[in-house]
């Protein structure tokens, strides 16, 4: 199986090449639906929209469908699996063009998904496997986003060092990171995990703080804490300062929020650096990819939105204080050029 | 008292051999030493056994740790026991508590106020959603799991109303694209953050001080106060409390006053810590409150909330948590844990009391 999406991953990286390459001579010319956008209606189907990774992710939809002047419809069943099938289904009654799946159950939601395929509905998915050969998968890098991270500790540290690990199994993102933290731990034999803990209970930073207060009790020698997701590294900030560690524990996560930018800069923070996917940034290549699939172009099956790494030293050299900061002055983060044919608006 | 009478009412009954009625009553009084003090013994053995297994368990910081990790959920449950010794229940306390930590972090960020301001609007908003859950269910008569549950939705709601679904923090884009300059006061921080120098410098926790203080302040009211005893009485029997001229009605009210007033202060401080308003529904704090609670029953062999075993029931889950993390147990061994403690402790309750007999 890894096989052969392997190999679909390269064929998606030379159907890539060569559309963009196609596209230019056509350049600025909107090609076939797009000469009216008007006319042109999406659907965006929601799992999970509370939080906000998921309300950037939603506002890069919204600017990238402007842009292109399609007619946007949104979706949200709340964390409802049922629900959401319905929701494509509706979706399939309303007439839509293009449909983006965001999230959700694999089993609940691949039928559905199917019937809208039947229906000749252009569609695409992020974040969720639909096991579907017509539909391209939209996907933030969780490997690339750990092994970033991971690297910038290796820089900073080291190749050994007593590490403490943030981990909750069973969620996909956190078990694809996984994967990279035990790679990592292979290669460099000096990594010594004397620690591995976490917790979903929310308020999740406050759960993981107590548990982080505990680790931290019994090893206090840990030097780096890996943290895969910026509401385990909030967590941990919290227990190493409560435990007068700040100096000794570097913490290493991925994702990012205007707060966390906040707690990476507080002053001494432990929290050294982060890597992290513009969720506005996923949210205009699935609309970038609907698009093409529209056009009759081919996004490729595997559509790859790159992560950026955002060192502390990064934001206070270049005094960044939110995410609109962030995307002004770290254009890597601001963009990624996947998805794009030269007749592509952007937002 | 109770003892003895039941033991002589034993002998009575077999008088025709005096060796088993002997063996009774002693077979009773060592049940009722299990059940007096048993919870408390399996709490010395668990921190004796953890002291030994667990490096570095065995430390003031350790212990002071305890007390802050079940602070937030501890003040909670308090409220839920005052509630619970109403014969009512509050299942809003969890969204109280995450709506507390947003108005919190709203009136600071984003319309600039001060930590008192802050604490002020969040004491407010917990007295209001009291008042209104007491009014449901006292004049409505909407049951208790009902009047709450609706409100906890509600509050679940409700929060995400003024960000549009955001978690607040300082330098947020709010819904008309400007950026907020409030910042989370010091003041406010200190709450959550500020240690006391007591024994060791920079030892005691904001937190703990408050939770002892307020365990101390309702098991006092509950105990030895009139009004406390009256909403005991409103608990056991509403029909003859009120025949007895009580105001039941007010009491029950107060009740859910309590534990709104309470629910809103653990979310004050979990602001603290944490230095932003975090988007969440706040089950887990509710689930952990109201297994405190319930432990609380089978402290000292009562059988009834009281606000002494709901404090040891926090802090029973406390060190059973640290113990386990610090020996890495996974987070699911510990929820099992948890829910075999409770269920322990409920058959404590329900099954050897001689009181729900």
């Amino acid at each position: 199986m890894s096989f052969s999406r392997r190999i679909l991953g390269k064929m998606a990286i030379g159907l890539l090449a060569v559309t963009t390459l196609s596209g230019t001579a056509f350049a600025a010319e909107m090609p076939k639906p797009f000469d009216k956008p008007g006319e042109i209606k999406i659907a965006l189907v929601r799992y999970l929209s509370t939080g906000d990774f998921f309300q950037a992710y939603l506002a890069g939809v919204e600017a990238q469908s402007a842009a292109l002047g399609v007619d946007l419809r949104i979706l949200d069943s709340r964390q409802d699996a049922a629900l959401q099938a319905d929701m494509v289904d509706q979706a399939i009654a309303l007439g839509v063009d293009g449909i983006i799946i965001q999230h959700g159950l694999t089993e609940a939601i691949k039928d559905a998904a199917q019937r809208a395929v039947d229906a000749g509905i252009k569609v695409v998915a992020f974040d969720v496997n639909v096991e579907n050969p017509a539909i391209p998968q939209i996907e933030q890098s969780d490997r690339d986003l750990a092994r970033l991270a991971l690297e910038q500790a290796i820089t900073d540290n080291g190749e050994s060092w007593k590490a403490g690990y943030v981990y909750v199994a069973g969620i996909a993102p956190l078990d694809r990171r996984d994967e990279t933290w035990i790679e990592f731990k292979k290669r460099y034999s000096g990594i010594n995990e004397v620690a591995m803990f976490g917790t979903l209970d929310n308020p999740i930073a406050n759960s993981v703080a107590n548990q982080a207060r505990s680790v931290l009790t019994a090893n206090p020698d840990i030097q780096v804490m890996f943290a895969p997701y910026d509401e385990f590294a909030k967590g941990v900030k919290i227990a190493v300062d409560e435990a007068g560690l700040t100096s000794s524990v570097k913490i290493y996560s991925a994702d990012i929020s205007t707060s966390d930018i906040s707690a990476m800069r507080e002053a001494g923070s432990a929290w050294v650096a982060t890597a992290a996917t513009n969720p506005a940034v996923v949210g205009q290549v699935s609309v970038r990819a609907l698009a093409m699939l529209l056009a009759g172009e081919d996004p490729g099956h595997n559509v790859i939105v790159p992560p950026t790494l955002i060192t502390q030293s990064q934001l206070n050299d270049n005094d960044i204080k939110n995410m609109q900061e962030l995307s002004a002055k770290l254009p890597q983060f601001a963009h990624a050029d996947v998805a794009m044919p030269a007749w592509m608006p952007l937002p | 008292m109770n003892k003895t009478t039941t033991g002589t009412a034993m002998a009575s009954e077999t008088s025709l051999n005096s060796t088993p009625a002997l063996q009774n009553v002693r077979v009773l009084t060592l049940r009722d030493h299990a059940m007096r003090y048993g919870f408390l013994a399996l709490l010395f053995g668990l921190v004796v056994y953890f002291s030994i297994a667990a490096d570095g368990f065995a430390s003031p910081i350790s212990a002071v740790f305890i007390f802050q990790s079940v602070s937030i959920t501890g003040i909670l449950a308090l409220g839920v026991t005052a509630t619970l010794v109403v014969d009512g229940f509050d299942l809003s306390i969890g969204s109280v508590a995450t709506t507390s930590m947003m108005t919190s972090s709203y009136v600071m960020v984003v319309l600039g106020g001060d930590a008192t301001s802050a604490v002020l609007a969040c004491l407010a908003m917990g007295i209001l959603v009291g008042l209104v859950n007491g009014i449901l269910i006292v004049y409505m008569r909407v049951p208790d799991l009902l009047a709450t549950l609706g409100m906890m939705f509600l509050l679940v709601g409700l929060q995400r109303i003024p960000t549009q679904g955001r978690s607040i923090a300082t330098g947020m884009t709010l819904p008309d694209g400007t950026v907020a300059t409030g910042k989370f006061s010091l003041e406010f921080l200190a709450l959550g953050r500020h240690r006391f120098d007591v024994f060791l410098p920079n030892f005691l926790p904001v937190s703990v001080v408050i939770l002892v203080v307020l365990s101390i302040l309702i098991w006092f009211f509950l105990e030895y106060t009139r009004y406390g005893r009256m909403m005991y009485a409103v608990g056991s029997n509403e029909r003859a409390a009120q025949l007895a001229g009580a105001p039941v009605r007010v009491y029950k009210i107060w009740a859910y006053v309590i534990s709104g007033v309470f629910a809103s202060i653990g979310g004050i401080l979990l602001a603290a810590r944490i230095g932003r308003g975090d988007i969440a529904s706040g089950n887990n704090l509710l689930l952990d409150a109201v297994a405190a609670a319930l432990i609380g029953f089978a402290v000292l062999g009562v059988a009834k909330p009281n606000a002494f075993g709901t404090a040891v029931g926090a802090v029973f889950v406390g060190v059973l948590l640290q113990g386990l993390t610090m020996m890495n147990a996974p987070y699911y061994t510990q929820d099992f844990v948890k829910g075999a403690v409770l269920v322990v402790a409920l058959v404590f309750t329900f099954a050897l009391s001689r009181r729900s007999r």
